[in-house]
């Protein structure tokens, strides 16, 4: 498999990826004669608290993206009733690392728009990658490994 | 309000729907299409319709919550 080894920081467990219009997407734009927007690097942080992908709306608007989709959804925030959320259909990339540096890819994912700025991330990767993928947290040594 | 109209479709014809249960319906409008997975609706919404508004749902008879238990705020509807 695949995979990468990242040290724990103060925030968690971060990586970084890419974020892009998916396939389909990129197909319609091409096709209508607009420019494709370049991939976003963002910072991630992996959350198996989160069951969806969140990608902060200044990634989304970079990407020209409008919503094509929607949930509901809990958090901390939302108190006890939950919240019509807006779903954007996104690529997503995350690299690995020398000898097997295949990526992770996906060329259609929906993700919610949240605001993570504020936090210092970009993007929540949720359990609905995590399920495609091997996760070790090791706190003892202070670093996290995910394969896929 | 973002995919008012579509929302408002996909409600109304979600009693229809519920025999595809688990499949994604794709509505533009008035217009409702079912298919067996997000990419596959994903994908015919742009090859149809282009950059004009249109909402992929999951065909649930009752809709999975999503939860986060970071404090976020979800971009509202």
């Amino acid at each position: 498999m695949a995979h990468f080894t990242l040290p724990i920081g103060p925030a968690g467990p971060v990586l970084s990826a890419f974020v892009a219009v998916s396939q389909a997407r990129h197909a319609a734009l091409t096709a209508a004669g607009q420019p494709v927007p370049s991939p976003v690097p963002i910072r991630a942080l992996v959350d198996t608290g989160a069951s969806c992908t969140c990608v902060d709306a200044s990634v989304l608007a970079a990407l020209g993206l409008t919503p094509t989709g929607s949930t509901q959804m809990m958090t901390p925030s939302t108190g006890a009733t939950p919240h019509e959320a807006l779903q954007y259909d996104v690529a997503l990339a995350i690299p690995a690392a020398p000898p097997n540096p295949q990526p992770f890819y996906k060329h259609t994912l929906p993700v919610v728009g949240s605001e993570l700025s504020i936090q210092g991330i970009d993007a929540l990767i949720g359990r609905d990658i995590l399920k495609d993928c091997l996760l070790t947290y090791n706190g003892v040594v202070g670093f996290f490994t995910l394969a896929f | 309000m973002a995919l008012e109209k579509e929302l408002e479709t996909y409600a109304r014809k979600l009693p229809e729907l519920k025999e595809h249960e688990g499949k994604f319906a794709l509505v533009h409008g008035d217009v409702v299409d079912v298919f067996a997975s997000y990419e596959d609706a994903i994908k015919e919404g742009y090859g149809r319709f282009g950059l004009e508004p249109f909402l992929v749902k999951q065909i649930q008879s009752v809709e999975q919550v999503q939860l986060v238990t970071r404090l976020l705020v979800p971009s509202p509807v």
